[in-house]
């Protein structure tokens, strides 16, 4: 049996008025989906049905919108989905003590377990992968570690975040580097590792802190020549949301109708995510929507072009809304104008409003807001 | 009789028709099973219902094509009812010694289930139909049915007198009790539709349900036979009147047309009471920079590079450039290809109009509604008529 365990790193950014913004786990995708949901689908299209969560901070959103993990069918009698909160190290000492590791906790959780092979994953990357080659590749090279990159691009607003491996022409990863501002391809990590429960145990002794950028680049990046670490490249769509501009960058990628068909259907595997059966979408009758991509529920009377629409948005008639990503239950009032905005959920954009970003530095409206 | 949780109430849900009026939609699945609203099933709608009404214990009886409904239905995760006592329960015919029968009528399947009744030693028995498109309350008419301790009380509509002929009409007195039932009556006397939702206690029910398997005479039918054999022993039985909306979608003009009134009154409910579904899970659809969409209802998984107006399009429908989509009904995982026209028709799943061909006529020119059965090819030069059986 094999083990999946998602793990991922807070918001950088803050929203317009400074407030922190919801997990990266928790960032919603084209319309519907959380990032999250691609990771899980992941795992259970690998047969992978023991999942654990590491969790940093603002996961409110993220455990109410996984729950059981009914929607990827993992509320089930064996494994399921399994949260590991921070806990404070020693609750005597107050809140502003050191946090205790979820990883321990997660790795005594292993060791009770009969699981073989542990795939860390980094569950603010978006892609549609079986695991299950890279699990037998692994299996049979006998590396400790397998290290699942891709060969990209790096955009702008990435480079922070970026994980860049050098690859030895064994296929072995000799390093592990930051982005630097050349527009060359590299070896960009997808923040997914394959390796055996003990490998896994081993590497992450001790270790109190939990995001996916420290995992690369201390705990993976100190056992290189200690440990066999070889890569293996995927080959299908894929982006890392890390902040706001990576965010509306790879979401507007999604308006790439063959970009968005290689995501959610390559190979025949499906991205699950949470249902609300909301209505089908109304469009008025003069509605003019281009190049969107609109989540049910909605009603659209006004204008619609280049933009992402989630949930249970309205659109008033004679408003105009360019470049956007309204998130769910966003209502934009009669003849009010956005351009380059992402509004949290339940914003209100009121009559005759006008708001605009630019595409480098889209503007972030935080949740409820009425403006 | 082991009693597993006792309900007040159990409701019976009856799916096993054909719906012979639908035709050619109804040849390879049962009547509740008929996609409406763009993503939503018939039997979606009495299913919210007694969720939205604290009915928790629902039983469907299927028969006539019942693969696509049993998985639909599952284990009734998609509208909350599944749970550890009650909710849904899927009631196919069954064999038992002595007998092997068919669902003979809508009174012989309750009759066939008293078993699965028993089993909640419920106090009354809701019966209910798959083929109508209503949100309604079941809770308050259970409420009336006992403030005016009735034997039975029947939801009814209001009708105008000149459709009065195509429904059971019932006629009341001035406190709503039943003095009379017609059956599509020639010269109706009132226009108080039966909605084929009735409460019975179900001690009495199941007295009548037996004397009824004894008559050979009878076709073992609630609206024909169990209903008159009530009426006849001067039992207490009332009409409960229901305003809102309700359209029966038993023929092929009236589901076109109850698909149609969403785009007036989209009245399937918002957060307080939606329509609970087993929706498809697709992503969001696409509207390109060639697309052009008014007045129309467009879900999950859809590509719009035409035009599409006053349409309903369910999941999964691609209408490629050029196309045009006017007064439509298209149901899921559609394709209609580059400079097709659809005019004024249902296209069932997975039909393909191909480039440049016609579906339809146009309704504005006086056309009549065209209807194409699942995986049917429209080719261009080929003006398909539909088939009349």
């Amino acid at each position: 049996m094999n083990a999946g365990l998602c793990l991922s790193d807070p918001h950088p950014d803050r929203a317009g008025d400074g407030s922190p913004i919801r997990t990266l786990s928790a960032a919603h995708y084209a319309g519907r989906y959380r990032l999250v949901d691609f990771m899980l689908s992941n795992m259970v299209n690998s047969k992978i049905f023991s999942i654990g969560m590491i969790l940093n901070s603002h996961y409110q959103s993220l455990i109410g919108h996984i729950g059981m993990g009914k929607e990827w069918g993992l509320a089930r009698k064996s494994g399921g989905v399994t949260f590991f909160p921070p806990y404070h190290a020693d609750e005597r000492k107050g809140v502003n003590n050191e946090l205790d590791g979820p990883l321990q906790r997660a790795a005594e959780f292993l060791a009770e377990s009969n699981v073989e092979y542990v795939v860390v994953a980094d569950s603010s990357v978006v892609c549609n992968m079986d695991y299950r080659p890279a699990i037998d590749s692994h299996r049979k090279s006998g590396a400790d570690v397998t290290a699942i990159y891709a060969k990209k691009h790096i955009i702008s607003g990435e480079r922070e975040s970026a994980v860049v491996f050098d690859i030895s022409e064994g296929g072995r990863i000799t390093g592990v580097e930051r982005a630097s501002n050349s527009s060359e391809t590299v070896n960009l990590s997808l923040g997914s590792y394959i390796m055996s429960k003990k490998t896994f145990i081993t590497l992450t002794a001790g270790e109190k802190i939990c995001g996916m950028l420290r995992f690369s680049r201390v705990l993976l990046a100190d056992a290189l020549e200690r440990l066999t670490v070889l890569s293996y490249e995927f080959r299908g769509y894929s982006a890392h949301i890390s902040s706001v501009e990576t965010f509306f960058h790879y979401n507007m990628e999604m308006l790439d109708i063959e970009k968005q068909n290689t995501l959610f259907n390559f190979e025949g595997r499906r991205i699950s995510t949470n249902r609300r059966d909301s209505l089908p979408t109304k469009y008025g009758k003069n509605a003019q929507i281009q190049n969107s991509l609109v989540a049910d529920g909605c009603q659209i009377e006004g204008t619609l072009i280049n933009s992402i629409v989630c949930r249970n948005v309205r659109i008033g008639a004679g408003a105009v809304v360019k470049n956007c990503i309204l998130q769910d239950s966003t209502i934009v009032e009669k003849n009010a104008s956005l351009d380059c905005i992402i509004t949290d959920r339940q914003v209100v954009i009121s009559e005759n409003r006008g708001l605009m970003g630019y595409r480098t530095y889209p503007v972030y409206i935080e949740r409820a807001r009425v403006i | 009789m082991v009693i597993a949780e006792r309900k007040e109430c159990v409701a019976m849900l009856l799916a096993g028709g054909r719906g012979s009026r639908l035709k050619s939609l109804t040849e390879q699945i049962a009547k509740p099973a008929v996609t409406f609203g763009g993503k939503y099933k018939i039997i979606d709608f009495p299913l919210t219902n007694c969720v939205r009404s604290g009915i928790d214990t629902v039983g469907v009886m299927t028969q006539y094509q019942p693969l696509l409904l049993h998985d639909y239905i599952g284990k009734g995760q998609h509208w909350d009812l599944d749970l550890l006592h009650g909710g849904v329960s899927i009631l196919p015919p069954h064999s038992k010694p002595g007998s092997t029968a068919w669902y003979s009528g809508t009174a012989n399947a309750v009759y066939q289930n008293q078993n699965f009744i028993d089993t909640f030693a419920p106090e009354y028995v809701l019966i209910l139909a798959g083929d109508h498109v209503y949100k309604m309350d079941y809770g308050i008419m259970l409420e009336y049915h006992k403030s005016v301790n009735a034997d039975c009380t029947i939801a009814v509509i209001e009708v105008p007198i000149k459709d009065a002929h195509r429904f059971g009409i019932m006629n009341t007195d001035e406190n709503d009790v039943i003095t009379k039932f017609e059956e599509k009556p020639e010269e109706p006397k009132n226009n108080l539709a039966s909605m084929g939702i009735y409460i019975f206690n179900w001690r009495e029910l199941r007295e009548y349900l037996y004397e009824d398997e004894k008559n050979p005479e009878s076709t073992h039918d609630f609206g024909k036979d169990l209903i008159p054999a009530m009426l006849r022993d001067d039992k207490r039985m009332f009409a409960y009147r229901f305003n809102g909306y309700w359209k029966d979608v038993g023929t092929e003009e009236s589901l076109w047309q109850a698909n149609m009134d969403l785009l007036d009154d989209l009245h399937l409910g918002f957060e307080d009471w939606h329509i609970l579904s087993r929706t498809a899970g697709r992503p969001p659809h696409y509207i390109a920079p060639t697309g052009s969409i008014k007045n129309t209802l467009i879900t999950e998984g859809c590509e719009i590079y035409g035009s599409v107006e006053n349409s309903i399009l369910s999941v999964g429908v691609i209408v490629e450039e050029g196309a045009i989509v006017r007064d439509s009904v298209i149901m899921d995982n559609v394709r209609i290809c580059k400079s097709a026209v659809v005019d004024y028709s249902i296209l069932d799943e997975n039909t393909v109009v191909a480039e440049g061909a016609q579906a339809g006529e146009s309704r504005t020119d006086g056309g009549s509604l065209n209807v194409y059965p699942r995986h049917t090819i429209i080719e261009a030069n080929k003006f398909m008529r539909r088939k009349d059986k």
